[in-house]
């Protein structure tokens, strides 16, 4: 009998023995393990990936661990390499991982006061550190493998009430050529009244085809505010699985927003859990895609408690084949009164044989909230293009002000000027590299 | 400037236009008018060269050049204008950043030099004012939420930026209460020059007393069936186009 393909991962990342871990990691991780032996990697027929079958996507390679690389960059992250320098204006502490390696040589060392940071394996030797790692592991498989197989990650905790100031920047790097998967776990901890403003982006050099999996435990404190905006922009033929499971507390805000650019499939999911009243959460993100990628941006909301308010707004440009997801749910308790959820996907195809699933739902037990959801799916005007062309405007460029006219809407949201223009010459450069695409083959 | 020779033009297979010659000199003004549904709207179209209005038959030349050999910003960039019946509203495109991405797209494919921001925002004001183009209409995403008269403004307003060598206007009056048509009529009227055409297009012929054309032009079922000079347009404005159609 052949081995199924996660009995084939596991086998190949069995050689990864911890060292050092305390006993209850080690339980957990064992635990986790069985739980993903048992569920597999998600595919069509789980619900919640019924868009986005990660395991036919893995089933081609064999994945090997992907490895520690202490040597120096092929580009200076900071101001250079793919991405095209994303947030290079924008003045910053950087925090650098490499294949799933935390790399504090290339890291920022004077952190703002208040502020501390640490590589997971350090982390987890510190007594209560498991309270942080609270995502469930048998809702999720792909947390479970993360959680049997998590090697580093980084640890972020700023103090109560201080603010970080300039942002921290996570920039993920990926050199590896071939098929190496890594899991990272991160923690995002603010206390009470804490401020901060992460970055992140995810870089990998062209064509290698690993598997990036990162799950984000945030944990905000009562009135903390954390601004979260993350550039997804790997190597072509990778798979970015990332999770971000957020907790608030009373009168906490979150806003988080990402794009995704790179990558043969990426997933990059919020679940949401209010813990006390009068917090807010933002999970915008826009999703610019060709050839055969899938993107996937889904938004899970729990309004456990009453008097938060929610809101996930999904834009996405599709070219050639491309596919964009947009899955999610807003959960409401009997209890939630006062609760405003909404969640809205917009998409906008550029070619026929693009495609958009969206289907966020809701699902109410209270009865005094605010609620919406929906979801619409287009094609550029073309009354409008003709309107620009015939003030002489080029077809690329008219075709370039729509789209970006069409993102922007969610783009205005960034409460960074400098991130938010970042964020839209990044779309600019998508879109320059999808018109030559296309007048090669027109 | 444009020569028309027996333009015969299909849209969904159905014939719309059926044989329009029509010459109009440099620095003419020529008035089309006739009733709704005669064609004057698909002539404005097939001249911009708006996709689904299908050339079966004639020719069409313009600076001595064939048209149809163009596209649709080659066209612009050559100065050919139309001022459209309906202008289109854009969202998430602001008025300011639409006339600055047309004037320096146009500018550029002539081989001129791009306006930088400055010097753009002093002649976007210089144009601006007479029409009563105000800073918060320039603010606003195109034509969305435009009144009537407040889209038409702009469409002159356009006009006056990208200074066309034929300039198409497709019923600019309709919808105008008699202060904005003066406003507007001004406008083109300060246009007017020798070497610059018109091709006016309306139902009535009260813009005809600000605008005073050459020529008057009566289109019937895809057919010139007259053509005269200005007093034509008091003639029908008299007996109404049902005469002149069944003449
Ligand atoms: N997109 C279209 N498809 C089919 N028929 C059309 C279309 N546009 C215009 N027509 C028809 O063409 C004729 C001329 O229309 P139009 O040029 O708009 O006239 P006018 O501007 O003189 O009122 C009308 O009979 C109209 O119904
Ligand atoms: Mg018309």
């Amino acid at each position: 009998m052949t081995a199924s393909i996660e009995e084939q991962y596991l086998e190949a990342f069995s050689a990864l023995a911890p060292q050092g871990d305390p006993a209850w990691l080690l339980a957990r991780r064992r635990m986790a393990r069985d739980i993903f032996a048992a569920a597999g990697f998600p595919h069509r027929r789980v619900e919640a990936w019924r868009y986005t079958d990660l395991r036919r996507a893995l089933a081609k390679e064999g994945y090997v661990p992907a490895q520690r690389y202490d040597g120096p960059l092929a580009y200076d992250v900071e101001t250079v390499g793919p991405g095209a320098a994303a947030f290079g204006d924008v003045e910053r502490h950087m925090l650098v991982c490499v294949n799933g390696f935390f790399r504090p040589d290339l890291s920022s060392a004077d952190l703002p006061d208040g502020v501390s940071i640490k590589p997971l394996s350090e982390a987890v030797k510190e007594t209560g550190f498991e309270d942080f790692l609270t995502t469930d592991d048998n809702l999720h498989p792909v947390n479970a493998l993360n959680s049997a197989l998590m090697q580093d990650g980084l640890v972020i905790r700023v103090e109560a009430g201080k603010d970080a100031g300039k942002p921290l920047h996570m920039v993920h790097v990926t050199t590896s050529a071939g098929a190496s998967a890594a899991h990272m776990r991160h923690v995002i901890a603010l206390e009470e009244d804490a401020k901060l403003c992460l970055l992140e982006t995810h870089l990998g050099q062209g064509g290698a085809g690993y598997l990036a999996n990162h799950v984000t435990e945030t944990h905000l404190g009562e009135g903390a505010a954390l601004t979260h905006i993350k550039l997804q922009d790997e190597a072509k033929d990778a798979l970015h699985v990332a999770a971000n499971n957020l907790r608030l507390a009373a009168n906490a805000k979150y806003y988080g927003f990402v794009l995704a650019l790179g990558a043969r499939l990426s997933r990059h999911e919020t679940d949401a859990v209010f813990k006390g009243e009068g917090a807010h959460a933002d999970m915008h993100g826009a999703l610019a895609l060709r050839g055969k990628q899938l993107g996937d941006i889904s938004t899970y909301v729990d309004h456990a408690v009453p008097g938060c308010s929610s809101n996930a707004h999904v834009k996405s440009v599709l070219d050639e084949e491309a596919t964009g997801v947009f899955q999610g749910r807003v959960l409401v308790a009997k209890d939630a009164q006062k609760t405003d959820g909404r969640q809205l996907s917009n998409a906008l195809l550029l070619s026929r044989d693009a495609g958009m699933n969206a289907k966020p739902e809701l699902e109410i037990y209270a009865d005094d909230v605010q609620c919406a959801h929906g979801s619409t799916i287009g094609e550029l005007d073309g009354t409008a293009l003709f309107y620009l062309r015939s003030r002489g405007i080029d077809e690329a460029t008219a075709r370039s002000l729509l789209i970006r006219a069409f993102l922007d809407e969610v783009l205005e949201t960034i409460p960074l000027d400098g991130v938010k223009q970042d964020i839209g010459s990044q779309i600019d450069v998508w879109f320059r590299a999808s018109a030559l695409a296309g007048s090669e083959t027109r | 400037m444009l020569e028309i020779k027996d333009l015969h033009v299909n849209v969904d297979g159905k014939e719309i236009l059926k044989g329009i010659t029509l010459s109009v000199g440099t620095g003419e003004v020529h008035a089309i008018m006739g009733p709704n549904g005669s064609g004057k709207s698909t002539l404005s179209y097939v001249l911009s060269g708006r996709e689904g209005y299908e050339i079966t038959k004639g020719e069409i030349l313009y600076k001595g050049k064939d048209l149809r050999a163009m596209e649709i910003e080659e066209r612009a960039a050559a100065g050919l204008f139309l001022a459209f019946q309906y202008p289109i509203e854009i969202p998430g495109v602001t008025t300011m950043t639409f006339l600055k991405t047309a004037l320096n797209a146009q500018r550029k494919a002539r081989g001129e030099e791009e306006l930088d921001a400055v010097k753009f925002l002093r002649l976007v004001r210089e144009k601006a004012g007479p029409l009563n183009v105000s800073e918060d209409m320039l603010k606003r995403p195109l034509n969305v939420g435009f009144s009537g008269g407040e889209k038409k403004r702009a469409e002159i307003l356009q006009m006056a930026l990208l200074e066309p060598s034929l300039a198409v206007l497709d019923e600019t009056d309709s919808g105008l209460d008699i202060d904005a048509l003066k406003v507007v009529s001004d406008g083109v009227n300060a246009l007017r020059s020798p070497d610059r055409s018109m091709i006016v297009i309306t139902h009535y012929q009260r813009l005809l007393n600000h605008i005073v054309p050459d020529k008057v032009h009566v289109l019937s079922a895809g057919r010139i069936v007259r053509t005269g000079g200005k007093e034509l347009a008091h003639e029908l404005e008299e007996t109404g186009y049902a005469d002149i159609v069944e003449a």
